[in-house]
């Protein structure tokens, strides 16, 4: 019975006009941000193919990550270049274009267009369910039949989810099939697997917003109060506490701005070496000196940045879109958690080479060679500890919770 | 006639429930960002205060010429506006390794982030059914059976959506505004009240803006659930995709090259290849000078030199004559090498500045693009400003490096012709200091007109649309 609720949905939606600009909207958006961000990753490919370090190079270059096509995250960051000098590491290769449009708009990636566009479409689907069907007087036929209310429900929702994350899930293999043409992404089995995770997160989350919608129509009478009210929902939740997170959690933890460190930096390093000129002290005492005191802010900043990062996760954990931005690029490789574990390898090994350095540079020697940083990103089992998991199980609790509800909501509803 | 249904289409959305809930929505939000914003520009302030100290006190203890230009960086104090827009302001610096990524995750919402996202959704919900929604429920045909033409019934509608919006956007703006000057630590001036009206005139543009969007799709539509429908994917398209878009497009139609590629090329240009054209010419120069002066072949200790230097103006003068040349010759050597490197990345400018110009131009075909740049420049958050600091950094480096430096050295030279003018500590508390001066109003203003132009126009072209959709509009 169930099924047959399901097939009346499907078959419905088939000839609807919304179903027509859903589509539309989700061939043209996909293709287009998978296109788009596989130039990108291009430019990206032969940007490292630049500041590759040649051997014996003290240089840590990551190359960049093929799922960034999928979620962007904060791959610019990653994929600079940090070189170890006697003073400690310094970034060359940052910020890759002078466009400073980049700057106004977030990246429009697969992950932008599922977290932003497709949950509201993903609402159009849900938000008339009940009401509408109230409206035109066929609720009360469909109940009038041997059907319970929860088997409409669940049919519906079916119904609803079928004709929503089948096209999409089309749509992404079809383009993800295009772009392993391209030799420069050569996804590994590992990341297509991690793709496979990423688009079963993106389904969990429109199943979220489908039952919201559903929800939110079994609340109301009118159709055209539902859409509002999920309007502003959908804005709140999407944009408004994501950010609101992060602005918070600011108050709480103190966390010296960029500008702050590079200045202290500055300082630190015009001290020791005009100390080293006026004294004509050892250089080497002067450069350790200066590195040790690097060291001490990174560790400061790196230890109050961990808290900020770890208490703006989890009140942004109030909102869906969050969770899935934050366990879809780390998944991806790309999130910020990466992001910290790569500066903290990179800091590694600046530890385990800078003594060499020091003592070759004071010695005159100029063509030392050091050993090659190795980067092997996070495994999924600690991605998944470190908080995926629980971002991953939290969107399929909200699904149940927010379905249950409308359950609630349902049986509760007036059909006249 | 014109104010009978203007006030009827207004009586119909002030006792709406759209119009309460967009209401309060805006309320809360803008009081809230208002009230964090400004929280976190005081903050701005003390951090800002206190690495100014930090850099005077550093200056007191190590002044010399030689290592200052790093510890010495003109550093933009936080302006008032932060607390309303937060502009190209974010704290990213991808140049340091200490960066902080929350934001490119998490961008922050402020004024322009409610006014693009927020008030566009509500001027869509209150007009998405305009003309459909009175067709459905049939008042329309009676409405048209009086003696109203449909033009006055297209621009009361037009209107009393544009007033219904205006309202609640002024009352919880004047909240936030309460919250943010009531606060005794900011100090906003009558400039910015100007460039916050100016803001608020774009805000009503682009309202105005989605509301004909609505109506002007309410009225080629039959019925309100198709056109919410049409309404919503036309607002993703403008406001969530095509600015989005619109750098990456760019950077296919109009590439230039990699920035990574051109710092390799200049670094070689003005490193090693500098080095050797140095080296070449000083020896060249010196050559010359130990001929017409071969006392200088005597090879002396440093203390030697500075004892003859001082007792023998002979020997003084050859010394100044080959200081002279080997200056000469790295100065030759840093124009030759620089000027190829200045090539370079004067075309990287120059494709950059292109692509930026076709990614701005292309961005401005959405609305909420172009109320972003408005925004920005007009609070001097946006590019402009950045331009502007570099050109007040720039002065301030003249000040500083072309006079300042070159008379203290002079001073320290006339004193002492031997001494190391470079690593010599120096009072330096009476040199020019970098002093941050926003933009005058009107250069802002000539910044924000192309923006405030496309609003316009859009609405022009948007009201000509929806009319003649309206006139031809079945009203059965």
């Amino acid at each position: 019975m169930t099924w047959t609720v399901a097939r009346k949905e499907i078959v419905s939606n088939l000839l609807s006009y919304k179903f027509f600009i859903v589509l539309l909207l989700m061939v043209l958006l996909v293709a287009t941000s998978l296109f788009i961000m596989h130039r990108d990753f291009s430019g990206r490919v032969a940007d490292y193919q630049l500041i590759r370090p040649e051997p014996g190079e003290p240089i840590a270059v990551v190359p960049p990550n093929p799922l960034s096509i999928f979620a962007k995250g904060l791959e610019n960051a990653m994929t600079r270049s940090f070189e170890v000098g006697v003073t400690g590491i310094e970034v060359r290769a940052g910020q890759a274009s002078g466009n400073i449009i980049y700057a106004f708009f977030p990246a429009p990636d697969f992950l932008y267009i599922v977290r932003v566009v497709l949950s509201l479409v993903a609402l159009l689907f849900g938000f008339d369910q009940i009401s509408r069907e109230r409206e035109q007087g066929t609720l009360k036929l469909l109940l009038s039949g041997p059907v319970s209310r929860a088997q409409v429900l669940l049919g519906k929702w079916l119904g609803n989810f079928l004709s929503l994350a089948l096209p999409f899930l089309l749509v992404t293999l079809l383009g993800t099939a295009i772009l392993l043409f391209d030799p420069d992404v050569r996804f590994t089995a590992g990341q297509l697997g991690r793709l496979g995770l990423i688009l079963a997160l993106a389904l969990l989350y429109l199943a979220f917003f489908l039952s919201l919608g559903m929800l939110v129509s079994a609340l109301t009478r009118r159709s055209a109060t539902s859409v509002i009210v999920l309007l502003f929902v959908w804005a709140l939740l999407v944009f408004v506490l994501p950010n609101l997170g992060t602005l918070v959690s600011r108050q709480f933890v103190h966390v010296p701005s960029v500008r702050a460190l590079s200045e202290k930096r500055e300082q630190t390093w015009t001290r020791e070496v005009l100390l080293g000129i006026g004294r004509g002290a050892n250089w080497a005492d002067h450069m350790r000196a200066i590195s040790q005191e690097n060291d001490r802010m990174v560790e400061d900043y790196r230890l109050k940045f961990e808290r900020l990062v770890r208490l703006s996760r989890n009140i942004n954990r109030l909102s869906p879109a969050a969770s899935l931005l934050d366990a879809a690029t780390e998944i991806a490789g790309t999130g910020i958690g990466e992001e910290i574990r790569l500066k903290g390898e990179v800091v590694r090994y600046k530890n385990a080479i800078i003594d060499d350095i020091i003592a070759d540079r004071a010695a005159g020697k100029r063509e030392a060679r050091y050993q090659a940083f190795a980067y092997r990103p996070r495994p999924l089992a600690e991605i998944f500890a470190a908080g995926a998991l629980f971002d991953m199980a939290w969107l399929a609790v909200f699904n149940v919770l927010v379905f249950a509800l409308a359950y609630a909501g349902f049986v509760r509803y007036d059909v006249r | 006639m014109g104010r009978t249904l203007i006030a009827k289409e207004m009586r119909a959305h002030l006792l709406s429930f759209r119009f309460l809930a967009s209401l309060v929505i805006l309320f809360v939000l803008v009081v809230l960002t208002a009230v964090v914003l400004t929280g976190d520009y005081v903050r701005k302030l003390d951090e800002y205060s206190g690495r100014q100290a930090e850099i005077d006190r550093y200056l007191r203890s190590y002044a010399h010429f030689n290592r200052i230009q790093n510890v010495l960086q003109p550093a933009q104090p936080p302006i008032p506006f932060l607390a309303l827009v937060r502009g190209l302001t974010a704290d990213v610096n991808m140049e340091a390794f200490d960066d902080d990524p929350l934001p490119v995750m998490f961008p922050l919402i402020d004024l322009t982030f409610i006014v693009t996202i927020l008030m566009s959704l509500i001027a869509l919900i209150l007009t998405y059914d305009a003309v459909s929604g009175e067709k459905e429920e049939g008042t329309l045909k009676l409405m048209l059976a009086n003696s109203v033409p449909r033009s006055k019934i297209i621009l009361a509608k037009v209107a009393g959506a544009g007033l219904t919006l205006v309202g609640p956007m002024l009352v919880s703006l004047a909240a936030g505004m309460l919250v943010i000057i009531l606060h005794p630590r900011v100090g906003w001036t009558g400039v910015d009240w100007g460039a916050l009206g100016l803001i608020v005139v774009g805000a009503v543009l682009y309202g105005g803006v989605f509301c004909l969007i609505g109506i002007l799709v309410s009225s080629v539509h039959r019925s309100s659930a198709s056109s919410i429908m049409t309404s919503l994917f036309v607002w993703t398209l403008l406001v969530l995709i095509v600015p989005n878009l619109s750098p990456y497009v760019a950077s296919f139609l109009s590439p230039a090259p990699s920035r990574i590629k051109v710092a390799r090329e200049t670094a070689r240009l003005t490193d090693v290849d500098r080095d050797d054209l140095g080296s070449k010419l000083m020896a060249e120069y010196q050559g010359q000078v130990l001929k017409d002066y071969p006392v200088l072949a005597e090879r002396l200790s440093e203390a030697e030199v500075k004892r003859r230097v001082a007792e023998d103006p002979d020997y003084r003068k050859a010394f100044e004559a080959n200081r002279a040349a080997s200056e000469r010759a790295w100065a030759e050597a840093n124009r030759i090498q620089g000027a190829k490197a200045g090539e370079l990345t004067e075309d990287l400018r120059r494709k950059e500045e292109a692509q930026t110009g076709l990614a701005r131009a292309i961005s401005m075909v959405s609305p909420l693009a172009d109320f972003a740049y408005l925004a920005t420049d007009l609070s001097s958050t946006g590019t402009r400003n950045q331009v502007h600091f570099g050109r007040l950094s720039r002065l301030w480096g003249q000040a500083f490096y072309r006079d300042y430096r070159t008379k203290k050295v002079e001073d320290l030279r006339a004193k002492d012709p031997t001494a190391d003018a470079w690593n010599t500590p120096i009072d330096m508390t009476d040199a020019p200091r970098f002093r941050y001066v926003e933009e005058g109003l009107a250069g802002r203003v000539r910044a924000a007109l192309p923006p405030f132009a496309v609003l316009l126009g859009a609405c022009v072209v948007l009201f000509a649309a929806a009319y003649v959709s309206f006139i031809r509009y079945d009203v059965r």
